[in-house]
């Protein structure tokens, strides 16, 4: 009897397609491989318009908050340098006999 | 084609050139359909699983970035479609006497009493005994076990085909091998 691997080999090789698959594709299919095609590269375009708009908001915040600075800036000092004034005032009136 | 042309060809494409993207579908469509009839599971019919496999890269071929051979980018994809398609696949007990055609029988015969090589006729039969065989083993023993025997590619080419080790490779032929060699011991038992 032939040792197990030696069949085992035996068999494999009988086994092996000699007969190359047709070449040519199937009707249709290179129609759909161009639409794959196509639609990934509209939804890669996509993901791109979505960067673009994050980055526009981005900038728009930038400068929607530098435009802001000044006001908020404005607000927050002038209490003080008001009630500065009036102490001066107040400190001013005191003395004055 | 070579490199350049298939660089070419993407760079025509991204200019909107679907004339040169029709260029990379038929050069690519003969190597996909041989490695997917090579690698087939057993329920998956070849036309269906070779346009699947031709959708896939044509949906990815913009992220084709050119640091690996276009053709071995593509049998990247395929042998990993096929991988995940028999991965489907319930492994089946291991085979008996009973479960073989009459055909197969003879086949596992003639192999233990006949040093000669089998004839045309007994190729179909043998065919289906192997996939039988296969059909035991883990899926990626078996895609293994097809790239290696039945397609006769070498260590370095299933590397890179598959994107496993060399040492894993190794490993899982021995082990499959060991697994094929002890299923077909019970079946030569059960013949004599």
């Amino acid at each position: 009897m032939n040792p197990i691997d030696d069949q085992l080999n035996r068999l494999f090789l009988a086994a092996r397609k000699g007969d190359s698959p047709d070449l040519a594709p199937p009707f249709g299919l290179e129609t759909r491989a161009l639409a794959a095609w196509r639609e990934a590269g509209r939804s890669e375009a996509g993901i791109l318009d979505m960067g673009i708009l994050a980055r526009g908001l981005i900038v728009a915040i930038l400068i929607m908050g530098a435009s802001m600075w000044p006001v908020l800036h404005k607000t927050t000092t002038d209490p003080l340098s008001e009630y500065m004034q009036t102490s001066d005032t107040t400190l001013a009136s005191d003395e004055t006999p | 084609m070579t490199d350049a042309e298939v660089a070419e060809c993407l760079a025509r494409g991204r200019d909107g050139d679907e004339k040169a993207i029709l260029e990379l579908f038929h050069y690519m469509y003969p190597h996909v359909a041989k490695l997917v009839q090579a690698n087939l599971p057993a329920k998956e019919s070849a036309e269906d699983l070779i346009q699947k496999v031709c959708i896939k890269v044509m949906s990815h071929l913009n992220q084709f970035s050119g640091k690996v051979p276009f053709l071995h980018w593509v049998s990247r994809i395929a042998v990993n479609t096929c991988l995940n398609q028999i991965r489907h696949e319930k492994r089946r007990p291991e085979i008996r006497l009973a479960d073989l055609s009459e055909n197969e029988a003879n086949v596992v015969e003639h192999l233990a009493t006949a040093p000669d090589e089998l004839d045309a006729s007994q190729k179909m039969a043998a065919s289906e005994l192997v996939e039988k065989l296969l059909a035991s083993l883990k899926p990626a023993d078996r895609l293994l076990m097809k790239l290696m025997y039945l397609d006769g590619h070498n260590v370095q080419e299933i590397a890179s085909l598959t994107g496993w080790s060399r040492t894993l490779i190794k490993v899982r032929a021995f082990r499959a091998r060991a697994h094929l060699r002890q299923h077909y011991t019970l079946l030569m038992k059960e013949t004599t």
